[in-house]
């Protein structure tokens, strides 16, 4: 027969098929394997069917539920945060040495000033501060993620908190994403991928940044401790300091409902797709395979992006504060020039200079500002005491308790970093949700900032 | 000096201008064309619409369809009988063979586009009609193909209208309205005109939708009262009169003893009878890939605290379903 005639002939016996035949072909594929498997699988005993039920049993369950889950978020990020404290000193103190045995080197052999300054000071600079601020979080957080992922826990946490993501049109396993978001939005982004219906999944995507990464908590943690903390007694310090970043996290949290909400009445308008979650049953973690996918599928790949973008950013950061415009250089102009902005934000120009300037990494947001504010020619850490960066910062420059607050909630809800940024690109193959998941988060930094500095001056706090 | 700043600035605005397909003049062109194709697409539509329902189209009934001038009109039909897509004999209009093809071609587009819509898109069933006006008129006939196989070749959009082959043949519209229906018992709804969109808003507030089986409890002049053995819903019968019902087939009959897996209590087990005909697409391929199928043992094991979702345990996997999901599986109590 010619292939036309066969093709005329399926056409005109499409008709006589019943509406259910692919019902019946899945299920005779069912049938089939369940011949096969019969024959060739021995099923579990009941004794670990019985086990798994009393696990699932206790963390869906009303009383015990929520706080196992936000005990092991909590202990989590703890480790993350402390860990990556001792690890991010010792990586600093060995790449720093490399960078002044460099710099040593260069002057030694008599380079000009402006090349030794632009390649260690700015570009390696750039690259060893992104490199241990990131790469210890992430060493910590990943793995210990993918353990709770690979345990077979994760699934129930999207089954328990399904309820709120249903309200604001999202999928439950959104909350999966937003917590890899603590990671690093990157990875939180490309872990979309189990959303698998594409309206559910987009949401995800342009909402992850609302979570932040651990690459904003440096900021957080510096801001807690200086301004919040400090005016308790020592003893509850970092009690205090830890419970403003949880409340900051928890407001970020309400924003990511909000603007999935928002998102789901407006561009992303639709049915809820069809949410189907699949429990499966609880395994021993795989250690070699938890390190491997930990490591290389995110650690790596998520800190070779960033170095990408780092380094650049190390160059414009040196070049700004070496080239002198008479007796101010020429970071401190731009900051001066954005300053009215900045105020308007109940910011100031320097912070927003620093935001610019840290797209392409959120890491070097703080290493940047205190650069303009003590004036020096290269990314520094600041004053070693908190009282001493608190009078650089009050008394020196300005800041209130409102700058504070303001710069925490930017510092949340600002636009993603520029690996992010180029992740959700190739993530959706889209320019147009890209660009989006910038105008979103930015204009909503804006309008609040806005909005909290309005009030405080209308009431006349500061 | 004033000059070459003046020429200069003439020349960009020549090359704005005339510069081939991206430039104003290509712009306004390509405009112009689409929105002919338009008006000819929707005019032919609107002959095979009448011609299916035995109706005559004048330039009347046209002026009134695509919403334009008299003049308009007239200019169109002119331009459309140069192109022998219609014939008009004294007051009335007709397609010619070709003129037939093209206007079920775009038939074709529009309830393709309804379904791809409805199924992958998932869009709200009433915006879906509006939506697919927009677009059934860009797509070529391998295009079409493409989405056709792409959608498993539907045979039925989301309202129950047949859709044409690519060879133009049509399946005859199968039941009838409400309205003359005589025969007692429940009959099966297969389909929902959604023209005017008044009255299909309205059969759909009232949450009717295609494939449900109902029994017409009571008609009078004022308005119909059905149910489907839970709520009772009622209509103007000039809104019964857009919803087509034809009696039920074999299938259905089956799954009158059947209940929605939502309704099972806690570790009743249950035999899947049939998924919802409103299920498909996407989602219907997600219920089957999991194993949800037709005879197979399912019963609820976990709960959420709030109750949505619940997890069932389904050949040996535990999988967790909205209420709503839940709702759309038919089973058998074992």
């Amino acid at each position: 027969m010619e292939a036309n005639e066969i093709l005329a002939k399926a056409e005109s016996l499409r008709n006589d098929l019943s509406t259910g035949f692919r019902d019946e072909i899945v299920k005779s594929l069912y049938t089939e394997a369940e011949n096969i498997a019969k024959r060739a699988v021995k099923g579990a005993t009941d004794k670990k069917y019985d086990f798994d039920q009393k696990v699932d049993r206790l963390v869906t369950s009303p009383y015990a539920g929520l706080p196992i889950m936000l005990g092991l978020l909590g202990i989590i990020i703890w480790l993350t945060v402390s860990g990556a404290n001792v690890a991010s000193n010792a990586i600093a103190f060995v790449l720093f040495g490399i960078g002044d045995w460099g710099r040593a080197l260069f002057n030694q052999i008599g380079m000009p000033w402006w090349i030794t300054g632009f390649i260690w000071d700015g570009v390696y600079l750039g690259l060893a501060w992104v490199i241990s601020v990131m790469l210890p979080p992430m060493m910590i957080f990943f793995p210990a993620f993918t353990f709770l992922e690979d345990l077979g826990y994760l699934p129930r946490v999207a089954f328990n908190l399904d309820w709120m993501f249903k309200k604001t049109g999202a999928h439950g396993k959104q909350s999966l994403t937003m917590a890899m978001g603590f990671g690093c939005n990157a990875a939180g982004v490309i872990a979309t991928r189990v959303i698998d219906s594409p309206r559910e999944r987009l949401i995800a995507i342009l909402t992850n940044n609302f979570v932040p990464c651990n690459g904003r908590f440096p900021t957080l943690i510096m801001l807690a401790t200086v301004f919040v903390a400090a005016s308790f007694p020592p003893a509850l310090t970092s009690f205090v300091a830890a419970g403003t970043v949880v409340g900051v996290v928890l407001i970020g949290v309400a924003f990511t409902f909000l603007a999935s909400w928002v998102l789901s009445k407006t561009v992303l308008k639709g049915e809820a797709s069809a949410f189907t979650l699949e429990l499966p049953p609880y395994r021993r973690p795989n250690v070699s395979r938890i390190l491997y996918t930990s490591i290389i599928d995110r650690t790596i790949f998520v800190l070779w992006r960033a170095m990408q973008t780092a380094a650049p950013a190390g160059a414009i950061i040196w070049i700004l504060a070496n080239i002198h415009l008479g007796d101010t250089n020429l970071a401190r102009a731009i900051a001066d020039w954005l300053n009215p902005f900045g105020l308007l934000l109940g910011l100031d120009g320097v912070i927003l200079l620093a935001y610019i300037i840290a797209i392409p990494a959120n890491e070097i947001v703080v290493p940047t500002m205190m650069m303009v504010y003590m004036g020096a020619g290269m990314m520094v850490n600041g004053p070693s005491s908190n009282s001493a960066i608190f009078d650089l910062l009050v008394n020196g420059n300005g800041w209130t308790m409102l700058t504070a607050v303001n710069l925490m909630l930017f510092a949340l809800l600002h636009n993603p970093c520029a690996t992010t940024i180029m992740t959700i690109y190739k993530e959706t193959k889209s320019l147009k949700w890209a660009t989006l998941s910038v105008v979103m988060t930015l204009g909503t930094a804006f309008v609040v900032t806005f909005f909290t500095a309005s009030i405080a001056r209308l009431l006349g706090w500061v | 000096m004033t000059t070459t700043v003046w020429l200069i600035l003439a020349i960009i605005l020549l090359i704005a201008i005339f510069v081939p397909r991206v430039g104003l003049l290509a712009i306004y062109k390509t405009y112009r064309t689409t929105q002919e194709r338009e008006q000819v697409e929707d005019a032919l539509k609107h002959l095979l619409d009448r011609e299916q329902h035995g109706r005559q189209a004048s330039p009347e009934s046209l002026t009134g369809a695509l919403s334009l001038q008299r003049g308009q009109v007239i200019r169109l039909i002119e331009d459309m009988e140069t192109q022998g897509l219609l014939e008009s004999r004294g007051v009335n209009l007709f397609l010619t063979t070709e003129g037939e093809r093209w206007a079920m071609h775009v038939v074709r587009a529009h309830r393709l586009w309804e379904r791809y819509l409805t199924d992958e898109a998932r869009m709200p069933l009433e915006k879906v009609h509006g939506e697919s006006e927009r677009r059934e008129h860009s797509l070529t006939d391998a295009q079409l193909d493409d989405l056709d196989a792409a959608l498993g070749h539907p045979t039925r959009d989301p309202h129950g209208d047949p859709i044409p082959t690519r060879g133009g043949t049509l399946l005859k519209e199968e039941g009838m309205p409400l309205t003359a229906w005589q025969s007692e018992g429940p009959v099966r709804i297969v389909h929902l005109e959604d023209e005017p969109a008044l009255a299909f808003e309205q059969i759909l507030a009232a949450g009717l939708r295609l494939g449900q089986t109902i029994r017409i409890l009571d008609r009078n002049p004022q308005r119909y009262l059905l149910t489907d053995g839970e709520t009772e819903y009622r209509l103007a019968p000039a809104v019964a009169a857009n919803v087509s019902v034809a009696a039920l087939p074999e299938s259905e009959i089956a799954r009158a003893s059947s209940i929605p897996l939502a309704e099972l209590t806690y570790n009743q087990k249950a035999e899947i009878v049939v998924l919802d005909e409103a299920v498909q697409g996407f989602t219907r391929r997600r219920f089957l890939d999991l194993g949800l199928t037709p005879g197979t043992v399912i019963y609820p094991e976990l709960k959420n605290f709030f109750g949505d979702p619940r997890a069932y345990r389904v050949r040996g996997t535990l999988i967790a379903l909205r209420k709503d999901q839940a709702a759309q599986i038919w089973v058998k109590p074992v």
